[in-house]
């Protein structure tokens, strides 16, 4: 049957495969708000030092590639682990050898879930500071009669910052935090840069050239029709988040009374 | 003092920057070449999308949304893959296979398809918000299509467009980081990613080379952002103070 191909181990595997993305995409937007709001009360703090660490965070991820903090961060995080390895399990004479990892006992080996993790981890450090500003423009556009109102009832400042801020700023930062998401999703495809076989890793095994019978369908370089599925893949994930945000933006305004088509951060 | 600068010296801060500063160069030409061919694709988009025609203006937006809709990354492995299907073929055939197959083709090649689509949302939007008493005037005045685009459209245009243009052309200039992620690396031909991953594998000091290689991005990007800073004053001279929609170096949503 010629659907067999599409049902054969290989490609199974690449369709499961699909899990690391979803997982990296939810798992990393979840941290870009917890970054998103760090960064954004850091940058309204009444403490200065707490506002530069705010500002730079941001212009930080402003000015370097995506990718460069998606590769760099893992290996920091690895190194650093290292080093607190090493200071236990090496001897003086091979710490002070200059080496890297000092001994072999220091050798963290990394797993797929590991590096998943600390994608999840890089991504959200890299779109929270995103989020953060789009947090911040939100924050600034609630309207400040509800704080004074809030104030005047005698609510506590850390009150009035969660409960009316913070709650009524997501009609605001919707339109912006879609955007971020957007981005977010499409930085999933760099998970095969951490070397986990996810579903651009496989659709080079399986687009790449088979002249030998045993091991399947025989076939030419198909690398591109893969890579096509794949570029129709995010565009219909980028559609489906379209219309969730679509849902969202109307639920959050519920009760709110907002100006016609004024939700633009 | 002399102790502290002769240690920093030896601490391969300044070796860096100096193995770094021709990779940078190859950053630089991506972003560099895609530009000229970029924004003219881009304002072409941008009309089409505007067109009154159904069928016209319906391949621009589809165009606009697959290419914003999916990832660069698999965009460059999409038509690298593609053009290497083509190259028994057709390129060997034609004698250009040389040229077309060459990285520092295709990488501008993808670069351009990708960052028009980007750039021609954000023309488009700014083509949408030209002052309809401005294109009033301009038919009071008796003036043809052709004249209004001239002297109303594209000077508004231009300058509404300008800010979210800034941004676009640092987040392009950021992708040309994965450029040789995808396509192949040709003798000493490599960018900072390469360099900086390559000095990596040497001595695993990820803090000094990554480092190194994110302040040349933040360096250049500080550096398109003042040039452009200056264009944006040239453009809105005309105008009072408040009514510059001002430009800022911070984390933009709009890409």
């Amino acid at each position: 049957m010629w659907f067999e191909y599409f049902t054969n181990g290989k490609h199974m595997a690449w369709y499961a495969s699909v899990r690391f993305t979803l997982i990296a995409a939810f798992a990393g937007a979840a941290l870009a708000i917890v970054f998103g709001l760090l960064g954004a009360s850091a940058r309204r703090s009444s403490f200065a030092p707490f506002r530069w660490l705010g500002l730079a965070y941001t212009t930080m991820v402003r000015g370097i590639p995506d990718v460069l903090i998606f590769l760099f961060f893992p290996l920091a995080f690895e190194q650093g682990v290292e080093w607190f390895m090493a200071q236990r399990a090496c001897s003086a004479t091979e710490l002070a050898s200059g080496t890297w990892p000092p001994c072999a006992d220091a050798q963290w080996f990394l797993s797929t879930t590991e590096y998943l993790i600390m994608a999840c981890v890089s991504l959200g450090l890299v779109y929270g500071a995103f989020a953060a500003n789009v947090v911040h423009g939100a924050m600034d556009a609630v309207p400040s009669t509800q704080l004074e109102s809030a104030k005047a009832y005698g609510f506590s400042r850390r009150q009035i910052f969660w409960r009316f801020q913070v709650r009524q700023m997501w009609i605001y930062a919707l339109p912006g935090l879609s955007n971020v998401w957007m981005l977010l999703l499409k930085a999933t495809a760099f998970l095969s840069l951490l070397q986990i076989a996810d579903i651009v890793l496989w659709a080079e095994r399986l687009g790449a050239p088979n002249y030998f019978a045993r091991a399947g369908m025989l076939h030419p370089d198909w690398r591109w029709r893969y890579y096509l599925v794949l570029f129709l893949f995010y565009i219909l994930m980028t559609v489906l988040s379209e219309h969730f945000f679509k849902y969202l933006e109307k639920r959050a305004g519920r009760g709110m009374r907002l100006n016609e088509g004024s939700s633009s951060v | 003092m002399s102790d502290l600068f002769t240690n920093f010296l030896a601490s391969g801060f300044v070796g860096d920057v100096v193995i770094l500063a021709k990779p940078a160069l190859f950053n630089i030409y991506f972003a560099l070449a895609s530009i000229p061919f970029g924004f003219p694709f881009a304002v072409m988009l941008a009309l089409m999308k505007n067109s009154s025609s159904g069928l016209v203006s319906r391949i621009a937006r589809t165009y606009i949304y697959a290419f914003r809709g999916s990832p660069l990354f698999i965009q460059f492995f999409m038509f690298y893959s593609l053009m290497l299907a083509f190259n028994l073929s057709h390129w060997k055939p034609m004698g250009i296979d040389h040229i077309v197959m060459h990285p520092l083709f295709i990488g501008p090649l993808v670069l351009v398809l990708n960052t028009s689509a980007y750039a021609a949302e954000i023309l488009y939007g700014a083509l949408r918000a030209v002052p309809h008493t401005e294109l009033e005037a301009a038919k009071a005045m008796g003036m043809n299509r052709w004249q209004t685009f001239r002297s109303v459209v594209w000077p508004n245009m231009i300058r509404l467009a300008w800010p979210a243009y800034t941004n676009e052309v640092i987040f392009l200039f950021h992708a040309t980081a994965i450029v040789y992620f995808t396509l192949p690396v040709i003798n000493e031909q490599k960018d900072l990613m390469n360099k900086a991953g390559e000095l990596f594998e040497r001595d695993y000091n990820v803090f000094l080379h990554f480092s190194v290689a994110g302040l040349y991005f933040l360096v250049i990007s500080l550096v398109i952002f003042f040039i452009a800073g200056k264009i944006h004053q040239r453009l809105t001279r005309h105008l009072v103070p408040t009514d510059r929609n001002t430009m800022s170096m911070k984390p933009n949503f709009m890409r």
